[in-house]
This record gives C-alpha cells, structure tokens and sequence, in this order.
C-alpha cells in the first residue's frame, strides 16, 4: 500500500506539474502575441492529444465491458432470481461516475489547450466557458459509454464502436502532427477555435446532455433485460485484466486480449515453409500477428504520441518525456509479440511439444519482439524528425537497432513466474516492497539499458552514425547476456 | 519429493521398459501428477534418482525429441489452426525418425475433421483433450506422459484412444506412462496398473481401494 500510495503522490506531482502550463494559459490575461505559429501548432497538437486519449479511454472501457461485474458477484448474483437491474445498477451508476468525471477533465483540459485563440475572440476566458467545457466533455462521455454499454451484448455493433473510435483517433491525432508542418491545417483548425463564443458553447453543453441523457435512459430500461451470458464472459475478462494491471503484468494483458479476439474465429489452415524448428516458432509468431492487423495499426498510430508530447501540453520540448514516451511505446509494441513467450513460460510442456530446446526458443521468441518494438521506435523518430523535434536522417536507424535491447527488458517481463501477492519483499523506509514490483522494474531497467545510446543521444538531442554502432553493440550485448542468464537460470 | 513440508511422493520405485504402458492410479492428491512431472525434470526429487532413456532428464532439445508429455490443463499458441498446430508439431520434429502419424490422419482419427480451421480456444474442452493427445502422437517420441488422458473424452473415444495407444504407439516401442482414474482405459490399452496410496507404490492392494477399479490391480 506504502508503495503504490507513494508512486501516486510522485505520478501527481509530475502531472499536475505538467498540466499547469496549459491550465495556466486559461487564467493569463489575453494578448495577441499567443497567435504565434508556435501558439497555433501547440493549440492543435493538444486538442489532437485530448481526442486521443478520450478514444483510447473508451476504446479501454470497451475492453472492459462497459458493463461488468466482480468475479464473485458475476458467478453467483447472475444466476439468482434478483432483479436483473438491481444487480447492474451499482455497475451502471460507476462506470457513469468515472465517465463523468474523465469526460468533464477532457472537457477542461481540451478548453486549456485551444485557450490562446478562444480567447482571441473576446476580451478574455468567461468563467462560464469552463464550466460549460466541463458539462459538454462529461455529456458526451456519458453517452459514448452508454453507447458502448448498449452494444455491449453484439459482436457487430461493438466492432462498428470501435472502427469509429479508431478512426476518430487516428484523423485527430494525424492532424495534430501534420499541423506541426503544414500551416494551413493549424491556420484552419484555429479559426474554429477563433469562432466559438457562448451560444455555441451553450449548445454544445445542451447537445451533449441530451445525448446522454436518452443513451442512459435507453440503457437504463435495457438493464432489466442485459442478457447474463455476456455479462458473465465481460465480468471474467475484465476480472482478469484488472487483476493483470494491478501487478503490471502487461504480458497477460496482452493474452487475454489475444484470447478474447479468437475465441470463435475460424481461419484458413495454410501450409508451413520448410524452416528449422526455432525459426518454425518465430515463423509461427510472425502468422499469428499477421492474421491480426488491428492492434499494429492501432500501434503505428500510436507512434505520433512522443511527438504531441510536451510540444503539444507545454509549449515545450521535453527531452526527457519524449524519451519516457518513446520507451513506454516501444515497449507496449513489442510486448505484442511475446504471448507465446508467456506461454511458453506458464505451460512447460507446450514449447517441450515441439522439441525445441529453451535456449533455441527463447532467441526465437525474442525475434518477433525485436522487429515490432525496433520499429515501432523508428517510425516514431521518424515523426519526430518530420515534426522537426529531431533533426538528421539517423535517427530511425537508431530505433530500430535499439528494438533488440528492448527485448531483453519485455522478455523478462514476460517470462517472470507466477505472482503471489502474498510474497514479501524487502524491507524499505517506504514499506514492504513487493517482489512483482521489484521484477517489474528490474525488467524496465534491462530495456533502459538495453537501449542505453538511444536514450543518451535523446537527452541529449543529437545523434551519428557512430551512435548507431553504439546501439547495435549495446543490443546484442544486452540481449545475448540476458539470453544466457536465463537459460542459465532455468537449468 | 514435497511441496513445503507436505510430503508427495515417498520411496517410490518405478521402472518401465521399451513398449510398455504403465498405468499410474490413486486418489485425488496423491502424488501421479507430481510423479509424472519428476520423470520429466519439471520437478527434481528432494532425495533419489530419476533415470530417463538413460541419464537423468535434461531440459534441451535432443531429450525433448525424444519424450512428450500431456500435462494437466494444456494451452495453446493462439492464432494458429487445429490443422497448424499438428503440422508446426510435425515440422519442429524434421526429420521424422520413429512412429508417429500425419495430420490429416490424426485430426480424422480424433474426430477434429470439421474443426480443423478453427482456432484451439473455439473448441470445447473435450475437443481440446483430443488435439492435446493428436499433437504428442504427431511427432515420434520414445517416452510418452499422459496426465489423465482420459478427462473430457467421451466413453467411446477413451477405448479407442486406448486401442491406438496399445496397437500402434506401444507396438512400436513407445513406452507410455500415464496418470489414470479410469480403470477400463488403462485395461484396454494393456497397461501395467501401479496404484499409488499416501506417496507410495501400493503394491499388492485391491481394487476396491482405488477409485472403483475392480478385480486385482497388480
């Protein structure tokens, strides 16, 4: 409790740190000098950036339901002869709860971020706009997760919610960066924002609270009916993904998602090239990925995120951020590849089946990890530099030579064993460290190090040739040692 | 062998010959699974040896070329087919030496024809049993362990399965090894009954003692 008590204070102390700048903006008197293009790119970066992570956050609710139940209370209160209503209502009204409150601070944060050019149209910031942002966020996000919870039982409707939340993402976050180049798209997107005045933020309050207000009585009467089946299938996923989240277990994360997309999929058999066996694994991985395009497209637009950060908040830009984001990122990319790894790990006999020796597969299985992260890391340079962040042609080249060091950290993760969250650790000034957490970090600590030139030469913002090499060496050192300790361990 | 201060397995001693099906029985708890993961070096002994195809086991390639095992609960890679998984088993194991059978032969035989493009997760349990069994018998092996092979299978299929492993993977030198509470499978696959009772071989017992097995057990 100590620890994750203390990890909260330090996550808001950054944050808030970090989101005063734009905040701040809304309380500073109006001068015309914000309508600099600096001003305009930062304006329509962060509203890129605000539509983005409300997506992601419904994409995310998506995932878990909406609509779900504890484990407990989805085994034993579904199959009682209670109201069905009555058992969902605590359900309904919290996810209601947390819509609100995370849309009415998108609604702040996206107000703070076109701040400079709403305030271009009037003497200053009406108070009223703020509150009116606040209510038009927590509407319409109320009645996108209503509409969510209302497709919930429907595979088509579910997949039609979330093509239409992926390409909102994707043409948002697009324009955000494509307007950190082109003026036109910032000079266009500013004279919105220049446009808006009370009516208009009146009408998109009323919009946004009918909207939710007929989504949630339609769900409200849908209540007494949802059907137990899915609520049953929703609450055992979303049990076990926030469980996998709350020990940061993201290598299970990422198996329940893979399991909960092919259960019930039929596919085409096709034949297997003539390989060795422990090209044959990473074949196999490389057809399983292949046969599910949807998380890489989701990744490849992803790769625009270092390259809002901070530029797009602050005004600024943030070495050390973008080097977070860029870690983070590349991180969540190749941890796509590693569920067999999981599997492998957690079920002995499986990789024994195919006679492939733990060494052999574990080089194979660190094949698959090594592209995506390397380059997932070189398209996001690559933005980067076209955003003109960084400048040199270098620079993708070194993302993808850093994905090999990368693997070493996301293999570790993946391959730690079972978590028992009654395990003690070590005795600290803040309390009993966990042992989850310690591999957790140790495994974020081996991917930092792994791509230890990629990340000097961003703090310090320039990169060479000789960096490359650099990076190569420090790839194959890395991942080799981290090759040999575990097969060393695992005798 | 223990788990903590619980001790499993005691003074067990055990021998199986080429071509031989040995059939491992007792109670809940009482140790066959735990044997079966000791013959495969999953879990190491406290005290004692364990000696497979000649040494003790070993966790690399060539040993598992040679052994197999159904554990408990198998999973599988996702996002390969039925008819994949069988081939990518088949394909791990080039060049083929000793006796196995092909896919197509193996999804027919267990019953998989109609369900060869789906994946793994869409099958039921019982279906599932029978692509973990299809996948040991794709590739040669000169040990096999089966732990409860017979669960989720259907009472015609269990004396099927047993008829193949007996006529064709023993009669071609596989030995076989497996934890069983079904008495008729383990009969009808020719197997050698060793009960287990408290962490030990229960030699001479009857069957009343065991689970329902009738008649004498060894």
């Amino acid at each position: 409790m100590y620890v994750v008590g203390f990890t909260l204070v330090i996550v808001g102390i950054y944050g808030s740190d970090f989101l005063a700048s734009p905040l701040r903006r809304l309380s500073q008197p109006v001068t015309h000098a914000a309508a600099t293009h600096a001003a305009a790119t930062q304006a329509v970066a962060g509203a890129g950036l605000v539509i983005g992570v409300g997506v992601g956050l419904l994409l995310l609710a998506q995932a878990l339901g909406p609509l779900a139940l504890s484990p407990a209370d989805a085994s034993w209160l579904l199959l009682t002869p209670l109201a069905r209503r009555q058992v969902l209502r605590r359900a309904a009204l919290s996810v209601a709860l947390l819509a609100t409150v995370a849309g009415a601070l998108l609604g702040v944060l996206g107000l703070a971020m076109a701040g400079p050019y709403l305030r271009l149209a009037g003497s200053g910031l009406p108070g009223s706009w703020l509150f009116l942002s606040a209510v038009a966020g927590a509407g319409c996000c109320l009645a996108a997760v209503a509409a969510e919870a209302l497709a919930q039982p429907g595979d088509r409707p579910r997949a039609v919610i979330r093509a239409v939340c992926i390409a909102v993402a994707v043409i948002a976050m697009a324009g955000a960066v494509a307007g950190e180049r082109w003026s036109a798209i910032t000079r266009a997107v500013t004279d919105v924002f220049g446009g808006l005045s009370t009516p208009v933020f009146n009408t998109a309050a009323l919009v946004a609270l009918a909207l939710a207000a007929v989504a949630w009585v339609l769900l409200w009467q849908r209540l007494a009916s949802f059907p137990a089946g899915v609520l049953r299938s929703d609450s055992a996923r979303s049990g076990r993904a926030l469980l996998a989240a709350q020990y940061l277990n993201f290598s299970l994360l990422f198996w329940i998602a893979e399991d909960n997309h092919w259960r019930g999929r039929l596919l085409r058999s096709r034949p297997w090239p003539k390989l060795p066996p422990a090209l044959a694994l990473a074949w196999a991985d490389w057809r399983r990925l292949g046969r599910r395009p949807g998380p890489l497209v989701i990744l490849a637009g992803a790769a625009v995120i270092p390259a809002l950060l901070g530029v797009a908040v602050t005004g600024r830009v943030h070495t050390v951020l973008i080097a977070a984001a860029l870690i983070g990122g590349a991180f969540a990319a190749g941890t796509q590849g590693i569920t067999a790894t999981k599997r492998d790990q957690d079920d002995p006999a499986l990789l024994r089946l195919l006679g492939v020796g733990p060494g052999q597969a574990l080089v194979a299985r660190a094949a698959l990890p090594s592209l995506l992260s390397g380059c997932w890391l070189a398209i996001a340079l690559a933005v980067l530099c076209a955003a003109g962040t960084l400048h040199g042609w270098v620079w993708p080249l070194l993302g993808l030579a850093a994905g090999p060091g990368l693997t070493a950290g996301i293999l570790r993760m993946a391959r730690t064993a079972r978590i028992n969250p009654a395990d003690r650790g070590p005795d600290t000034p803040m309390g009993s460290t966990p042992p989850w957490l310690i591999s957790r970090m140790l495994s974020v600590i081996v991917a930092v190090i792994g791509t230890v030139a990629l990340v000097h030469a961003l703090l310090k913002g320039e990169a060479h040739a000789t960096t490359v090499i650099d990076q190569c060496v420090a790839s194959v050192i890395v991942l080799w040692a981290y090759v040999m300790i575990a097969r060393a361990l695992s005798r | 062998m223990a788990y903590g201060d619980v001790v499993v397995l005691d003074d067990v001693d055990l021998t199986a010959a080429a071509g031989e099906i040995v059939a491992l029985t007792g109670v809940n708890g009482v140790g066959k699974s735990t044997l079966l993961t000791c013959i495969v070096g999953f879990r190491r002994p406290a005290a004692g040896t364990v000696s497979v195809l000649g040494g003790p086991p070993r966790d690399d390639a060539a040993f598992w070329r040679s052994v197999a095992i159904v554990a408990d609960q198998p999973t599988w890679y996702p996002g390969l087919t039925v008819r994949e998984l069988l081939e990518l088993v088949r394909m791990t194991h080039q060049p083929l030496r000793g006796w196995c059978l092909p896919a197509d032969e193996l999804i027919e035989i267990f019953g998989l024809t109609a369900r060869a493009d789906a994946s793994p997760l869409s099958l039921s349990s019982g279906q599932r049993q029978r692509l973990s069994l299809a996948a040991v018998l794709a590739r040669p092996s000169r040990l096999l362990l089966l732990d409860e092979p017979e669960q989720s299978l259907d009472a015609g299929f269990r004396l099927e399965l047993a008829t193949l492993l007996r006529e064709q993977y023993a009669a071609n030198g596989g030995t076989l090894v497996m934890a069983t509470h079904d008495h008729d499978f383990a009969m009808t696959a020719g197997a050698r009954i060793v009960p287990l009772a408290e962490g030990r071989i229960a030699e001479g017992l009857v069957a009343e003692e065991h689970e329902g097995i009738t008649g004498p057990v060894l």
